[in-house]
């Protein structure tokens, strides 16, 4: 499985952003290579309007299986996650990246729309 | 720490009044951030001072250069909102008509167009009279309030919050369902709905409510004016059963909210015998439920 987390920094300790469109970073771990890797996503910081359908695509280029958020992506966002084979768990903003992977196993997350 | 965004999908129905209250009451235990920065009140209520200002830019305008430009035309047939004319023999940029699409900047064969960044406006951290910190914008006519505008806010206020150890942040959110709004949205932990008794109050909360529920971030309503239409309080009260969101309390149409605008002060200072205690008792349920 390949895992996206929207994170405030890149590794295992970082906190998760609670925002989908303008996160920070965002963190990807491929299970099988037993891999993190992080995007620096801040450049968003510039784009006036449209964050939420940029970050997606980004999403959708990086050919995750599972992405785990705080509050969920919005309207604009959501309607283009739900092109792609992709499940989506909300509410793990304020838990590490370690914190939301090992509650996503325990499947303690809660699921997007 | 924790994010509390207060909305209310109709404009008017005293949402800002509602937030300047709760800020008063709360002062030492928060940030305030207006990210309502197309009609920014707040700094009516908290007098800001000692502000830090930055400049704030955001989209682009086109900007011919003439010494590089062949005078081909094709910027001036292209562009969608005729917004370049001829000039001394090349072509310009006519500044109110341009969008900043872009488009004539990727065709010029002579790359003698740019894109320059605009100045919209300003970006202000302040001290208020309440001892808290407001972090608020002022624009240029005619600037867009924007997500990128509003997420500046928040960042900067979590910042602050941070630094002076503060459990809350307070975002004054637009009326609307707009980029702005979602903007202040993403992230927040707990949103205040403030609607009134009529049908557009009613019907915009309905739409601000369906985006906030997309986000999945518990809300809950304050129904302000609830006394001027009582079939139509009823039916916000069913509304807000059915919606799962928690009704905080009706206030009923009170001359005390244009009255204490008037005189620069929030309702609790206005009139605290009436007030302070209907506050209270909102702070404390909120804080309960965040």
């Amino acid at each position: 499985m390949r895992i996206i987390f929207t994170s405030t920094g890149e590794g295992w300790d970082a906190k998760i952003d609670p925002r989908f469109g303008r996160t920070d970073y965002i963190v990807l771990y491929d299970e099988e290579k037993d891999e993190l890797t992080a995007l620096d996503n801040r450049a968003i910081m510039q784009v006036a309007h449209g964050a939420g359908p940029k970050t997606a695509q980004k999403i959708h280029e990086l050919k995750a299986d599972v992405l785990i958020t705080g509050n969920g992506p919005g309207g604009n966002a959501a309607s283009i996650l739900k092109q792609m084979p992709l499940k989506i768990f909300v509410r793990a903003g304020g838990m590490s990246v370690r914190e939301a992977y090992d509650a996503y196993k325990n499947n303690a997350l809660e699921p997007g729309v | 720490m924790k994010e509390i965004v207060i909305i209310s999908g109709k404009g008017g129905t005293g949402k800002s009044s509602i937030c300047a209250a709760i800020a008063y009451l709360a002062k030492a235990e928060l940030v305030v951030a207006d990210c309502d920065v197309d009609a920014a009140d707040l700094h009516l209520i908290l007098h800001p001072e000692n502000s830090k200002v930055q400049d704030f830019y955001s989209g682009v305008l086109a900007e011919i250069d003439p010494g590089k430009c062949s005078a081909c035309g094709l910027c001036y047939q292209k562009c969608r909102f005729d917004a370049i004319e001829p000039f001394e023999g090349t072509y310009r940029v006519i500044d109110l008509e341009c969008e900043g699409c872009g488009y004539c900047y990727y065709i010029c064969p002579e790359d003698a167009i740019s894109l320059i960044d605009q100045n919209v406006g300003k970006f202000l951290i302040s001290d208020t009279r309440y001892g808290c910190s407001l972090v608020h914008a002022h624009l240029k006519i005619g600037a867009d309030n924007s997500g990128k505008l509003v997420a500046k806010v928040k960042s900067e206020a979590k910042a602050i919050a941070k630094v002076q150890d503060k459990p809350y942040i307070l975002a004054d959110g637009s009326p609307g369902i707009g980029c702005p709004v979602i903007a202040s949205l993403a992230g927040a932990d707990y949103v205040i709905l403030v609607t009134e008794s009529s049908k557009s109050g009613l019907s915009d909360l309905k739409r601000v409510q369906e985006l906030v529920a997309k986000f999945q971030i518990p809300s809950a309503c304050i129904v302000n004016k609830a006394d001027i239409n009582p079939s139509v309080t009823n039916d916000i009260h069913k509304y807000l059963n059915k919606s799962k969101v928690q009704h905080l309390g009706d206030i009923p149409y009170a001359d005390d909210f244009h009255k204490a605008i008037a005189m620069g002060r929030s309702l609790i200072e206005e009139n605290e015998a009436r007030w302070l205690p209907i506050f209270t008792e909102y702070w404390q349920t909120i804080k309960e439920n965040i």
